[in-house]
């Protein structure tokens, strides 16, 4: 069927005619191969002006639009929907940014920008030309499952959050430990496998001795830290040295640390395994403020490289300090290691004064909460990236705070980096309220510009599958890569890294992207 | 699998220099999968080419396209046209595509685009280890599933040589001494009495130190009576 | 003799890229016209075959802008992005181009100065090094 374009050019009011010839424009645009219908409206983002242009859409029967306008996010959401209306695939909607592209940033070269306004016309309604009509697809989610594996401070706010969107919860917990939270509760449970999508998850869980399998629309990872690992060159010098979260626990019984205490903030003060973030610096503050106040004839040293008592929590710095806690900063070239001559004495360079201090300790802490064990096994069966440390890594600190890259997937808490228990609390109600939005919708919508294998090309190399972010490729039963489109977010990454060129994305396919470029480069301004 | 490397860009086009019309054939198999031959790779090669004659003024003509497995007869058959119609064929498959291609068509020239290589491991993404040079008698059984005769740089069989220090080769401290590798996994299996045999010196016939080896398997060769085509006369 | 316009094309993500060259317009920076402009989804979807193929057809100067690599929208696809440029980039040296006339470059949707800089950078290294081949252009 021969393609039939209707090309629509807009004034943006005043400022396309005040530097470009539209008349030369709108007479090159009908001149062009395929193109029966030419429009101009005034402000294509007005949507005011659409009416006419859908109605001559619709009269000339027309398959596809390429409208030369502004920026493609401003407007496409509403033109895209008019066109539907006259019966036109949305991906056959095609947006040049006339504007931003060609009349703002060359107002003084009016002939310049002329032709390249000419030129543009016509890379643009080459490629309408080559374009095919594409079909986005829902899938219903089969479960409305959200399973949190690990019921510390975060997973629990993560639940509780969740199931306020109606959704069903299942918490796992791989103790034993009794807990109350909404929804289900697997003690001695853990998380072995995954296969699936977002949406549609299968998961293996082992429970007790039995493995199970689990259908999950959302996941969130809430593994914490590694509260009771202790790993570094000066724990291993320190025979009884006691992690943070233990000694506070001790404390809770009643019992009486052997004075004074010290804590120091990693047990890798050089650096070598961990980086300084790796401690809790909240809940050292409450747990020494705490101390002090139960004993106040215990002294309390706090040795650190940073103090990162952030907000509010720098109030509980200056409350400890006002109740004599001593604070003793130092850097990695005075770095705190014990006395090579007397175990009980620990020495370390206070940055401030310069000077070398010998502070002998009846009990040693150590802050630090290097990145749950756990979280190598989550992320090999969820196939999720980690950091170079052993923490969940999140998408993108600044979009995806709470989510891994996979959709679906979610993380929070300690299993990304310590935190305090407040904190941890706040980002499980986040993930937990991100997993239940996105479960309660009860599907997913996939497809259009997603990636397709010719599997007669396919050689099998397995580099699509290990690039791709989002678990899309995967070599299926034909011993092919296939692409799971309920996966694929079409960024066509798998597409240009393919060594034998099996994968396509529509429509930005090779031959769509070289055409473009080579008319581009054609023209002469 | 076999893993080979694209030659440096200026030593082909050197190769190719004299020839007005050249036929550049990947292959679809090892060489696309370590990302030296695939359809990618000669495409980009052609364009690259290309972009040189453009700057030096000079006027070639290119074609590219991959065989599914250049080192089987009838794969190039398919394509033989292409390589009887041009001027020069660059084999960008592994050395033994294009001997194959150059046996088939010996008038014709085939030149190799690629230099093979190694029988590599992929150890992650875009790094590929050799970890057997082909010695023809495999003897990881005895050394825990470490082949000491591809990494080790003298292949020692009893043991590591005095050079051997804090588990690194003495000959590039980049390189895990293959016998401290060895020690290690036989203790984590429990047959570190294995490493108490004395290995014979290595009978080296079956490698390629004996000459060019042919392996065969009589029950699967075609009796002339079976083969087809003109592949039965003498 | 008419004066030699170079020749540059970008290939922009749709995401980051496009937002920041967007933004650089709208906050009134004025470019060199020679510039063009390939929109794809990611720049993890552009394939050194493009790159390469933008000199066979008359480009002097190539460049991609994408996403600032640890807030990519696609997560890692400017990191694949710059890895084809680079491997690109070391085919043109053995080839005897000159590697600067292509570049990768990375910004946030936020910076309107990031656009016309790796512009005018790339418009400077076309107009310094010629059309490939030198002579007039086609």
């Amino acid at each position: 069927m021969k393609a039939k374009v209707q090309v629509v050019l807009c004034r943006c009011c005043t400022e396309m005619p005040a530097l470009l010839n539209m008349e030369r424009l709108q007479k090159l645009a009908a001149e062009s191969n395929n193109v029966v219908s030419v429009m101009t409206v005034d402000a294509a983002c007005g949507g005011k002006d659409l009416g006419p242009v859908i109605n001559e859409a619709k009269e000339k029967e027309i398959d596809r639009a390429v409208v030369f306008a502004c920026h493609k996010k401003d407007i496409s959401p509403a033109i895209v929907k008019a066109y539907r209306r006259a019966g036109v695939n949305e991906f056959l909607v095609e947006f040049v940014n006339m504007r931003e592209e060609v009349v703002l940033p060359h107002m003084s070269e009016p002939e310049r920008a002329q032709a390249k306004a000419e030129t543009k016309m016509k890379a643009a309604l080459i490629r309408s030309i080559m374009l095919a009509p594409l079909e986005r697809q829902t899938e219903e989610m089969k479960t409305r499952n959200v399973v949190i594996i690990g019921a510390g401070v975060a997973g629990q706010a993560a639940a509780h959050e969740a199931s306020k969107a109606g959704v069903h919860t299942i918490l796992l917990e791989k103790t034993g430990k009794s807990l109350k939270a909404p929804g289900i509760i697997m003690t001695n449970a853990q998380l072995v496998g995954a296969s699936g999508y977002g949406g549609n998850l299968q998961l293996k869980i082992k429970a007790g001795e039995k493995i199970e399998d689990l259908g999950a629309a959302a996941v969130v990872i809430a593994t914490g830290g590694g509260w009771t690992t202790l790993k570094g060159p000066l724990a291993k010098s320190v025979k009884d040295a006691v992690p943070l979260y233990k000694f506070y626990e001790q404390m809770q019984t009643g019992s009486v640390p052997k004075g004074p205490v010290v804590v120091v903030d990693t047990p890798d003060p050089a650096g070598k395994t961990m980086k300084v973030l790796d401690y809790a610096w909240d809940d050292t503050l409450e747990t020494t403020i705490e101390l002090k106040k139960k004993h106040p004839e215990t002294q309390i040293f706090v040795i650190f490289q940073e103090m990162r008592a952030f907000g509010l929590s720098e109030l509980a710095y200056k409350e400890a300090a006002e109740l004599g806690i001593k604070f003793v900063r130092y850097d990695k070239g005075g770095a705190p290691k014990v006395d090579p001559k007397n175990p009980g004495v620990l020495m370390v360079k206070d940055f401030a004064q310069g000077e070398l201090l010998n502070i002998r300790f009846g009990t040693l802490v150590f802050a630090s909460i290097p990145p749950n064990e756990d979280n190598k096994a989550i992320a090999e069966a969820l196939r999720i990236p980690m950091t170079m440390d052993g923490a969940t890594r999140r998408g993108s600190i600044q979009r995806w705070p709470v989510s891994t890259p996979r959709p679906g997937v979610f993380v929070c808490g300690s299993a990304l980096f310590p935190k305090s228990r407040d904190v941890a609390k706040a980002e499980g109600a986040a993930a937990g309220a991100m997993a239940g939005e996105f479960v309660k919708r009860g599907r997913i919508e996939f497809g259009g510009i997603v990636a397709l294998v010719t599997q007669e090309k396919c050689s099998a190399c397995l580099t699509c599958v290990r690039t791709c972010p989002y678990e899309a490729p995967f070599i299926g039963t034909a011993s092919k890569a296939e692409i799971r489109v309920q996966a694929c977010q079409g960024c066509g990454m798998c597409v240009g890294t393919c060594p034998s060129k099996a994968i396509e994305l529509h429509n930005y396919t090779d031959d769509q992207i070289a055409e473009e470029a080579r008319v581009l480069l054609g023209g002469d301004f | 699998m076999i893993v080979a490397k694209r030659k440096p860009l200026n030593e082909i086009a050197e190769m190719l220099a004299p020839y007005k019309k050249v036929t550049v054939i990947g292959c679809r198999s090892c060489v696309a999968i370590c990302l030296a031959g695939g359809e990618k790779e000669v495409k980009m090669l052609v364009s690259a080419l290309k972009v040189k004659n453009k700057k030096e003024g000079k006027k070639q003509e290119f074609e590219g396209f991959v065989v599914e497995r250049q080192c089987e007869k009838e794969w190039i058959k398919e394509v033989e046209d292409k390589v009887l119609g041009t001027d020069v064929t660059l084999s960008m498959a592994c050395s033994l595509g294009a001997q194959t291609i150059g046996d088939m068509y010996p008038i014709h020239l085939t030149f190799p685009g690629l230099n093979t290589g190694i029988f590599g491991v992929p150890e992650e993404q875009g790094v590929w280890s050799e970890k057997c040079v082909g010695c023809g008698n495999c003897i990881i059984h005895t050394t825990g599933g470490i082949c000491p005769i591809s990494r080790c740089a003298k292949s020692m069989l009893n043991g590591p040589c005095g050079g051997s220090a804090d588990r690194k080769c003495e000959v590039n401290l980049e390189i895990d001494c293959a016998w401290a590798a060895i020690y290690d996994r036989l203790k984590i299996q429990n047959r570190l009495d294995l490493i108490e045999n004395v290995t014979p010196a290595k009978d080296w016939s079956t490698s390629h130190s004996g000459g060019r080896r042919t392996y065969v398997r009589e029950d699967a060769k075609l009796t002339p009576h079976q083969k087809k085509g003109k592949e039965a006369v003498q | 003799m008419a004066e030699r316009r170079p020749k540059v094309i970008g290939f922009c993500c749709e995401k980051h890229g496009m937002d920041a060259a967007v933004l650089s317009a709208r906050s009134g920076k004025q470019l060199d016209a020679s510039v063009r402009i390939v929109q794809v989804p990611c720049t993890g979807r552009v394939d050194g075959i493009h790159l390469l193929k933008a000199f066979e057809d008359g480009a002097d100067a190539v460049f991609v802008l994408g996403c600032l690599e640890k807030n990519c929208y696609y997560d890692t696809g400017s990191i694949e992005g710059r890895k084809r440029v680079g491997y690109v980039k070391q085919m043109l040296t053995e080839v005897g181009i000159e590697k600067e006339r292509l570049e990768m470059f990375n910004s946030a949707s936020s910076n309107a100065w990031a656009f016309p800089d790796a512009v005018s950078k790339m418009v400077d290294i076309a107009k310094k090094l010629g059309p490939i081949g030198g002579g007039e252009r086609q």
